[in-house]
């Protein structure tokens, strides 16, 4: 056995067969589109002002984070690197809106799913709310904030709690009303019921409600960041774009999905199995 | 004729009664709030101006016969930009569908671009394009084309094998399977797939119009802010909301519910 069979045995097993057939079909297309884009620059079929080389995408990071004085200018948002800046400054948004966001819109939502009033009322005003989509909120949170950070937040908060608060709520109704009444014959209180029934009964909704509000809150983000922010990637590759500076805002683009992907895939997309297969009550037939 | 007569009839009954008069307070009592709210503050006509203030400002937009015309612009770019994304993404997804090698290759990179928001693909075009209603559409294409695809693939691929399987046996042809098999057991997530696709869509009109300076809803809502009119902004808000509450609940969902329903692959 030579050592390239040794070798490509050792990673069957390592990773299993099935895994590494779909891994290398999937890369197929990325690396066709890679060598499509380096035959362009070598080729020059369309002028590099519309599609930039690969090199001088990666020079971009390289130009952004010019004289950056290592991790401190990194953590102090320093201005001279620019690229880490604006990818803490989108991050640090969506983390701010998600730790206000996501607690106000489980308790609203829990307080709906419980009590009729509250929902009548609050009801319409989500429907409403969620149906002028978080883009449509920037004008009137320009005038009420100004450009800036404030009015990027109000956006992505919007976006989150709305989605929140509804997801909360159909969790919160969907829940069977015997567990409920169990709770209450055994000797439990309202807030019993609030703590063992409710929170843990609508936690795959909630769950859901969370990775479906950070995936429209990134997109409004992004949004917002480029009409109405003064920092962030949604900024950084508008404001390239109108000095038709192109390699960056093929960086930016680049950098807004990976960030997305990976949040989305390996952070909440397992989160939701976890908490659908741990507390979802889904009847199986055994 | 007898159908329509009882849709009529079952949509009547829906809002008839209590929750008719339940939603009318609700509102009454939120635009008192609103009033209320924007009679204390200073100068209401730059940060919230009165419910009768946005009013005013409708009937004279209607009078100078803007409003139409730009709800028209949005609308159709909405329904030409998602038209074509539904046109090209339904037999991508289904091509994709039918060979699990295929699709294989093409899954992680449609999720890649998937990934991409449509919006942040706008300064990339805009590049290419410039502010034009090419650009505009082509964001919006872009956006619409995705979940589309993505989930019509998913659709195919979730149809049982077994359903494949019996057809074949039954000594279909490949394209009766296609026609008879695939097709219909995709149909719901067709449905979801078009939902989603046209939701994002019509959050993309809006950005594009405000980015683009494209006349219509968004850039009615961006100019007034820029004019110091914040009545329009408020208007051209509640338009927006109005038309995607009216486009998802009386077409969309109940087109989804009843996809679901008739074609829905329910296990017993």
């Amino acid at each position: 056995m030579n050592v390239l069979t040794k070798f490509s045995l050792y990673v069957q097993g390592r990773f299993g067969r099935h895994r590494l057939r779909r891994f290398l079909l999937g890369s197929i297309p990325f690396v066709f589109l890679l060598t499509l884009w380096q035959m362009n620059t070598t080729f020059e079929w369309l002028a590099p002002v519309f599609i930039p080389s690969i090199g001088g995408v990666i020079d971009a990071i390289f130009v952004l984070q010019s004289d950056c004085s290592g991790l401190v200018g990194v953590l102090s948002l320093d201005n001279s690197c620019l690229m880490t800046t604006h990818i803490l400054s989108s991050i640090g948004r969506v983390l701010l809106a998600a730790i206000i966001g996501i607690p106000l819109g489980i308790i609203f939502g829990i307080l709906a799913g419980m009590n009729r009033l509250v929902s009548s009322v609050l009801e319409p005003v989500g429907i409403f709310a969620n149906s002028i989509s978080g883009i449509a909120w920037v004008p009137l949170a320009i005038v009420w904030f100004g450009v800036g950070s404030l009015t990027t937040l109000f956006i992505m908060l919007n976006t989150v709690f709305w989605l929140m608060f509804f997801n909360a709520m159909l969790g919160t109704r969907g829940i069977a009303k015997v567990y409920e009444q169990s709770v209450l014959t055994m000797g439990g209180n309202r807030w019993n019921i609030v703590i063992q029934v409710y929170l843990p009964g609508a936690m795959p909704s909630i769950i859901t409600g969370m990775r479906m509000s950070l995936g429209f809150g990134w997109r409004a983000l992004i949004a917002a960041e480029m009409i109405g922010g003064d920092s962030g990637l949604g900024f950084m590759i508008f404001t390239a774009a109108e000095e038709f500076n192109v390699e960056q805002v093929f960086l930016g683009v680049i950098v807004i999905s990976i960030i997305y992907l990976v949040t989305d895939h390996y952070l909440l997309g397992p989160l939701e199995k976890w908490t659908t297969h741990r507390w979802g009550l889904t009847w199986k037939p055994t | 004729m007898s159908d329509s007569l009882n849709r009529f009839l079952a949509f009547w009954r829906h809002f008839s009664g209590a929750k008719v008069i339940n939603l009318a307070l609700i509102i009454a009592g939120l635009l008192g709030a609103w009033a209320l709210i924007s009679g204390s503050i200073d100068n209401p006509g730059r940060y919230l101006p009165s419910p009768l203030a946005v009013a005013a400002s409708s009937v004279d937009m209607l009078y100078k016969g803007l409003l139409p015309s730009y709800f028209g612009d949005t609308i159709s770019r909405l329904v030409i930009g998602s038209l074509i994304g539904l046109g090209l993404g339904i037999p991508f997804g289904l091509l994709l569908g039918l060979n699990r090698t295929v699709s294989d290759i093409f899954f992680p990179i449609m999720n890649f671009f998937q990934s991409v928001s449509g919006i942040a693909i706008f300064p990339i075009v805009v590049i290419w394009w410039g502010n034009s209603d090419k650009t505009v559409l082509a964001v919006i294409l872009y956006t619409c084309f995705f979940p589309v695809a993505f989930n019509v693939l998913s659709g195919v691929r979730e149809v049982p094998l077994r359903y494949i399987h019996s057809a074949y046996t039954l000594g279909a042809s490949k394209f009766q399977v296609i026609r008879d098999v695939l097709a219909p057991g995709a149909l719901p997530h067709i449905a979801t797939g078009s939902r989603l696709g046209i939701g994002f869509a019509s959050r993309a009109v809006i950005a594009d119009e405000m980015l683009a300076g494209r006349e219509g809803l968004g850039w009615m809502i961006f100019t007034g802010q820029d004019a110091d009119m914040t009545s329009q902004v408020i208007l051209g808000m509640l338009m927006i909301g109005l038309t995607w509450i009216v486009l998802d609940h009386y077409l969309l969902r109940p087109l989804e519910a009843d996809t679901i329903e008739r074609w829905g692959l329910v296990h017993r």
